[in-house]
């Protein structure tokens, strides 16, 4: 649209983009807020939305408390985490290799299925998988947030898969020519032509895993091996005894959560629009 | 010299072709092989899993005995006798059809607004996307406190405008109410591929409005409108299927002591609380197909009205 934009519209355009900036922002500046203030406003619950006090020695204290020890629970969120990249990065990237390059009978169908899985809530599998992993010895270990992603999933295959569709296919047909097999074709040639695509599965796969909530809270059991989003919750949870959380403290986990998305969000933004986008409005072909 | 001319090309073709069987036949076997570990998990953690749960919803099973077949009565009794389930639909839907259209006007505007050329509009963008990005558990704390009845920053803001707030989340009226404007404090997400969406709309569409004299408001009825639909068909069915399952929010929230219970609870919450803490897993199985049954419903409700209002650009070729 290149058509001039007038004083007015311009000012009146700020005015509303700031209200909403603001509105936008403030939560986050309450986080912060409060994950400063000293223990006895805490008991007062006398936050402010500008800081008043400065106690940076929450964010210590969180790893220096035996019943805390948040440093345990972000271990157990990196374990989750970088599990379920390797997994989805690789499987899921292999798995798109073959929609994208083989033909075969039934190959348009499975793919339709492919799509469809999409679609499914999890609610309608969670009893029966809960029930394989507890017949398989699992519950209260890392694998059945790990394992599965192992076996691809549906939304990165097909991310992927509309991305190998648009490479060039002279390489892999020179690479044919001169005796390289599917595997090698994949590891040699197209993973890292996908590069920036897996990026941006990396960075979903970090999101997800990251935030993850109802799975882990069900699996775990073991407050050990709580992820950091579980166990900042359970900091947050009144008592049976009546006790009112530390709610500097539970705001100091919340901070602890939140950064690393913003951390991830401002350096793989590029990666993951490109994907979203592309994947969101790209017709199938 | 013709006949064998003839003869060779036809030997040759043969040869070729059952060279391209074999080789057609090896491809196959090769995608085979490289999806087999999709395969294997769609059949072990999903399609297996399915089968069993709709058995399940059939039965009666604490987890430690055997299942014990009782015929429709789970569903039935979710109908009939199960209050709370009542109540676990009614808050769903009453927080789904009041955030998704919420979240589509909401975000058709700031795309509006953030699609025009102004200095620094780039940051106005980053800003208004952050949100998304905090985790629902970061989120759902630090909104205890944006809502809370006294000195909470909601409550302090509209007492500047001389409104007395409610207690958000302690009363049932407006507890849902809540919930919804926490979620839309992530419209940035939708906002995105709206903007995007925006920008991919050829100009010369609003050259030729403008040069028939269209006014700033045909531009965008006329040609955004239309032109975005795809996107907001998009949008609407995936933010349907997500709140429809809003699990995490009500789920912390619903653990405090003052929290009216009832208001809140939603499908995904009273299911975990029947398989989970009840050990109720047929009767919780029979939830997660009933809760299917309403996503496959809506979404189809969705893509059958489609035809309605999407505009699809390669239907004018037609």
């Amino acid at each position: 649209m290149n058509r001039r934009i007038g004083t007015a519209e311009k000012f009146s355009t700020y005015l509303i983009l700031a209200f909403l900036s603001i509105a936008m922002i403030a939560p986050f500046l309450l986080m912060l807020s409060i994950s400063l203030t000293s223990d006895t406003s805490t008991v007062q619950m006398d936050f402010h939305l500008i800081p008043q006090e400065f106690q940076f020695d929450n964010y210590v204290r969180v790893f220096t408390t035996p019943n805390i020890d948040l440093g345990r629970h972000i271990l157990n969120s990196l374990i989750i985490v970088v599990g379920s990249i390797t997994g989805q990065v690789l499987v899921s990237s292999f798995v798109a290799f073959g929609f994208a390059r083989f033909n075969a009978p039934g190959k348009n169908a499975l793919f339709l299925i492919l799509l469809g899985t999409m679609m499914i809530p999890g609610a309608v599998t969670l009893i029966p998988q809960f029930a394989l992993y507890r017949a398989l010895g699992w519950l209260g270990t890392f694998a059945p947030l790990i394992v599965p992603n192992f076996f691809g999933g549906a939304f990165n295959i097909f991310l992927i898969r509309q991305f190998i569709v648009r490479l060039p296919t002279e390489l892999d047909e020179a690479a044919k020519i001169d005796g390289v097999g599917p595997v090698g074709i994949f590891w040699y040639i197209i993973f890292p032509l996908i590069r920036p695509i897996a990026v941006a599965v990396a960075i979903l796969t970090f999101q997800f895993n990251w935030s993850w909530f109802l799975e882990p809270l069900l699996y775990l059991q073991d407050a050990e091996l709580m992820p950091l989003a579980v166990a900042a919750r359970t900091l947050s949870a009144t008592t049976s005894a009546g006790a009112t959380p530390m709610w500097n403290l539970v705001m100091v986990a919340s901070m602890l959560l939140t950064v690393p998305m913003l951390l991830v969000f401002f350096f793989g933004q590029k990666y993951v629009f490109e994907a979203n986008l592309s994947g969101g409005s790209a017709s199938i072909k | 010299m013709a006949v064998s001319q003839a003869g060779l090309k036809q030997a040759r073709l043969v040869t070729r072709t059952r060279g391209r069987l074999n080789a057609s036949r090896r491809e196959a076997l090769w995608f085979y092989l490289i999806i087999s570990p999709w395969l294997v998990g769609l059949l072990l953690l999903l399609a297996g899993p399915m089968l069993y749960s709709i058995y399940l919803s059939f039965t009666d099973w604490n987890l430690f005995n055997a299942p014990e077949w009782v015929g429709f009565d789970n569903y039935i009794r979710l109908f009939t006798r199960d209050r709370t389930f009542g109540y676990a639909l009614g808050n769903t839907f009453y927080y789904t059809f009041l955030y998704v259209p919420l979240n589509i006007v909401l975000s058709l505007g700031i795309a509006y607004l953030l699609n025009k050329r102004l200095p620094g509009i780039r940051l106005f963008r980053t800003v208004i996307y952050l949100p998304y990005v905090v985790p629902v558990v970061a989120t759902t704390m630090v909104f205890r406190w944006v809502f809370a009845p006294d000195n909470g920053l909601l409550n302090s803001f509209l007492a500047l405008l001389g409104i007395d707030g409610p207690a958000w989340l302690l009363t049932p009226e407006w507890v849902k109410i809540a919930l919804v404007i926490m979620s839309l404090w992530g419209v940035g997400s939708s906002v995105v591929f709206l903007l995007a969406g925006m920008q991919g709309i050829p100009a010369e569409l609003y050259e030729a409005a403008a040069i028939d004299g269209a006014s700033e408001r045909q531009h965008f009825f006329g040609i955004t409108l239309p032109m975005l639909s795809p996107v907001i068909f998009f949008n609407m069915i995936m933010s349907i299927i997500a709140s429809l399952q809003t699990f995490t929010q009500v789920y912390i929230l619903n653990a405090e002591p003052n929290t009216p219970g009832n208001a809140i609870v939603m499908i995904i919450p009273y299911l975990f609380d029947n398989a989970f803490r009840f050990n109720k897993m047929g009767y919780a199985s029979a939830i997660a197909w009933v809760l299917f049954v309403i996503i496959f419903a809506f979404t189809l409700l969705v893509i059958r009205s489609s035809s309605a209002w999407v505009f699809y650009e390669n239907e004018m070729k037609r």
